[in-house]
């Protein structure tokens, strides 16, 4: 039986990143695909490959037989190809029904077909079996009415593969359900569907073949999922490269009086009932998958969004946190941020400037300013300490390469001498050299007494590294785990405090 | 379905400025002891509302994708220049010299939106240093004369009316009305708003964002060339103060009526009225002897305080979605 879709040795480089390397994928008409992996795999943009948004560096997409090249979006909904992506992928000004018709609206001399228009996005919504108003604005939508919508969408043409991106990430139970049921109809009618999600109970109830991608190859190709059990899929997902590292085992002081404490925290941007503690010398992990709410955590803490209940504690004292210059002259709280090239560093500034940007108003003199000798002393202190690669400290950071920027991001943390340090995603896009490297200075960092607070999607790292886990989901927090250090039992506990909350909102 | 009359794309503050123009415009009429309600002085409110209504229209279509232009005083400027210096210097038919102009305006909108597509500059740069050099084009053109050297007709076409209502006036709402109906109907103005409402999502959707850019400029020049038309039928002459006096008003007058700066929507209905509004706040001035400086005042307070409120409630819309994804 010949694939309807099949993909072979796709390559998709971005600048500095190999996301996808080879991989190879196989739909057979009537069947439901699991894409599974985990964050940062390359899924994403597997899927933007088959629907024409990247084109590959090589490989080949073969569609009934025949080797297609889609250079547009468009193109690929022509040739039957419907996708829900992971992101928000409507305008919000626009109606439903334009909005389901976005693609290729209906026209006729350029006019659009109003007519043809409703009656085509009302035949994608009752393939669905959903009532929502045609003519009703998009932006005034719920979450879920909106998910809708971006399904019917990606129904609208002739669909014959149908890719969902996280199509349940925002549905409740119920409406997983009815998606699923239409799900299980559109297999019935012999369509080909690519389902990724990191539920991995709906995977199992739901899918009939198989495809595991770990950093950007598939390590398990188009298998019947059948032969497979949750576990083995887990390990395949995260792979086992990181456990072979010997574990530093730590013991942490709880006796004392925490650095930071949360209290029923809740925020403006949806966190619940969030309560939690980080010690001197404690490496505190925060996990949690896309969108749990972990980032979103951290700004409210630091004043850039608003807590609305709760306490933040910190040294024992409830404190109210205005501003990040706040957090970081007064309370000594630093943040290495996840986008360290859009918010972390200067590009187009020195070494010197970028680590003593935090100490300026310390260094600075009345009159003379901030003596560049001072700046240097600072910077230079830092360069030996991490080991950052620079011809000199007035090399510009954006020349830098990806892991000395990260170290460089620290540097201006670290010349603050802080109590308290939050790390958001300190190894994505860096080798494993460096990775291991980085590992070391937080652990060492820890064991000079700073409180770390760790946020991490890559769960062998947050093994290795966390002293105790907290898990969130969907802005909840779902459980504080101690580490014992032993990966695949923490993997599991893991993955268990997220799972379970995903069955209780079901 | 809904009734034809839910249907009609009517919002909250259309309602509301209406009734603020009704409003004035009673008031000026009675303060004024009824001279207002003259047919002589109502002709020249109504003549003088068309500028302000299609540069209102020319800065909207470029809100509506994320950008500004602030070239368009000085677009109209030397397009007007140019139309009379033909007539005058060059001895070209007066059908001729403003189809060129409109050429020409079109022209320098399609030059805005390739300069933004190939230099990946903000509009807001690029149509800055385009309004200097158009002001120096401008200048070349008519140096510091009024030129003036062509038919009396076209001066005085502006003054000519149909039943009773200025040529101006009907292009000037003819002109709207299409501009509506291509936002409404048409694909390409459709995407032109699905790129200004969601970048990303028009890109998955196959929409070219640069295409979106650049056709949001050249109707702008479009749109400019239009009001330099209407400027050169109802001014005695051309000099090089026509344009300077067309920046705030134009932003004004989408921003008043409900144009968002950030993109995705057009309020061509509002963005009328408030050139309306706006035309009563001169009238008052002249009715009442004020000191122009004080117009400009009210005109630019107004600005602010719309800018603000709309900002205010936009990042109210953002924040509500998130408390919804998330069942306490």
């Amino acid at each position: 039986m010949t694939a309807l879709l099949e993909a072979r040795g796709l390559v998709k480089e971005f600048p500095g990143v190999r996301a996808l390397g080879g991989v190879n994928l196989s739909l057979r008409e009537g069947t439901i695909h699991a894409l599974l992996g985990e964050n940062g795999a390359g899924k994403s943009t597997l899927v933007k490959i088959l629907t024409g948004v990247y084109q590959p560096d090589s490989g080949e997409l073969v569609l009934s037989g025949t080797p297609r090249r889609f250079h547009s979006p468009t193109e690929a909904a022509r040739a039957g190809i419907g996708v829900v992506h992971q992101e928000r992928n409507v305008v919000p000004a626009f109606t439903v029904a334009e909005n389901i018709m976005l693609q290729d609206p209906p026209r006729r001399a350029g006019v659009i077909d109003r007519d043809r228009q409703r009656r085509v996005a009302a035949k994608a919504l009752s393939t669905l079996g959903v009532d929502i108003d045609l003519d009703a604005r998009v932006g005034d939508l719920s979450v879920a009415q909106v998910q809708l919508v971006e399904i019917a969408k990606a129904l609208a043409f002739d669909t014959r593969v149908l890719l969902l991106d996280e199509p349940t990430a925002s549905l409740t139970g119920s409406e997983a359900d009815k998606l699923f049921e239409v799900l299980k109809r559109l297999r019935h009618q012999g369509n080909a569907i690519v389902f990724v999600s990191h539920k991995l109970e709906e995977v199992f109830a739901l899918c009939d073949t198989v495809t595991v991608l770990r950093d950007g190859s598939s390590v398990l190709e188009s298998a019947s999922l059948a032969d497979y059990s949750q576990r083995q899929i887990v390990d395949l997902m995260v792979g086992r490269e990181l456990a072979e590292r010997t574990v530093r085992h730590r013991t942490v002081d709880r006796s004392t009086t925490p650095v930071l404490a949360l209290e029923n925290l809740s925020t403006a941007l949806g966190h619940r009932n969030i309560t939690m503690d980080v010690y001197p010398g404690e490496v505190h992990g925060l996990y949690g998958l896309v969108g749990a709410g972990r980032s979103e955590l951290v700004r409210c803490l630091l004043g850039l969004d608003r807590v609305t209940g709760g306490r933040v504690l910190l040294d024992g004292e409830p404190r109210k946190i205005a501003n990040m210059g706040e957090a970081l002259s007064r309370y000594r709280i630093g943040y290495v941020t996840e986008n360290r090239k859009e918010e972390g560093l200067f590009l187009e500034l020195p070494v010197r400037h970028n680590v003593s940007v935090t100490v300026w108003r310390r260094l600075a003199r009345a009159i003379r300013g901030v003596p560049k000798k001072a700046e240097n002393d600072v910077t230079s202190r830092y360069v030996r300490q991490l080991d950052i690669k620079a011809t000199s400290n007035e090399q510009l950071a954006g020349t830098l390469s990806g892991g000395n920027q990260q170290k460089v991001s620290l540097a201006k943390w670290l010349a603050v001498d802080p109590q308290l340090l939050i790390i958001d995603e300190p190894t994505v896009g860096v080798d494993v050299r460096t990775k291991g490297d980085f590992h070391d200075l937080i652990l060492d960092l820890a064991d000079q007494g700073v409180a770390i607070v760790l946020i991490s999607s890559d769960l062998p790292e947050m093994v290795s590294l966390a002293d105790r886990v907290s898990v969130l989901s969907n802005y909840r927090l779902v459980g504080t785990i101690d580490n014992s250090k032993d990966y695949p039992t923490m993997s599991r506990r893991i993955m268990d405090a997220i799972h379970e909350t995903v069955h209780v909102r079901a | 379905m809904k009734a034809w009359w839910e249907r009609i794309p009517l919002r909250g503050s259309d309602l509301t400025l209406t009734l603020i123009f009704v409003g004035a415009f009673f008031l000026l009429a009675v303060t004024s002891g009824g001279s207002l309600l003259t047919p002589r002085v109502l002709l020249s409110i109504i003549i003088y509302l068309a500028v302000p209504i299609l540069i209102g229209l020319a800065q909207m279509v470029v809100l509506s994708v994320g950008q500004m232009n602030l070239a368009i005083g000085a677009m109209g400027g030397a397009t007007s220049g140019l139309m009379a210096v033909l007539m005058a210097s060059y001895g070209f038919p007066v059908w001729a010299a403003l189809l060129s102009g409109l050429v020409f305006s079109a022209l320098l909108g399609a030059l805005n939106g390739l300069l933004v597509k190939l230099t990946r500059l903000n509009g807001f740069i690029v149509t800055l240093a385009t309004m200097t050099i158009l002001l120096g084009v401008q200048y070349r053109l008519v140096r510091s004369f009024t030129v003036d050297q062509y038919p009396d007709w076209l001066k005085n076409f502006g003054q000519r009316t149909v039943v009773g209502i200025p040529y101006m006036f009907l292009v000037a709402i003819a002109t709207s009305l299409v501009v509506g109906w291509y936002f409404a109907r048409t694909v390409a103005g459709r995407r032109l708003l699905a790129s200004g409402g969601n970048p990303l999502a028009a890109r998955l959707s196959g929409v070219s964002n640069d295409a979106s850019i650049f056709q949001a400029h050249l109707i702008s020049g479009i749109l400019v060339g239009i009001a330099a038309l209407v400027t050169i039928a109802s001014a005695p002459g051309i000099n090089r103060s026509i344009g300077g006096d067309w920046l705030l008003p134009s932003f004004a007058a989408a921003i008043i009526g409900g144009v968002s700066l950030s993109g995705g929507g057009v309020a061509v209905y509002g963005t009328v009225m408030a050139a309306c509004v706006l035309r009563l706040v001169d009238v008052a001035r002249a009715q009442f002897s004020l000191d122009p400086s004080w117009v400009n005042f009210v005109i630019g307070a107004v600005v602010l305080f719309t800018v603000t409120v709309s900002e205010w409630r936009n990042r109210r819309a953002v924040a509500r979605p998130m408390s919804v994804e998330v069942p306490a």
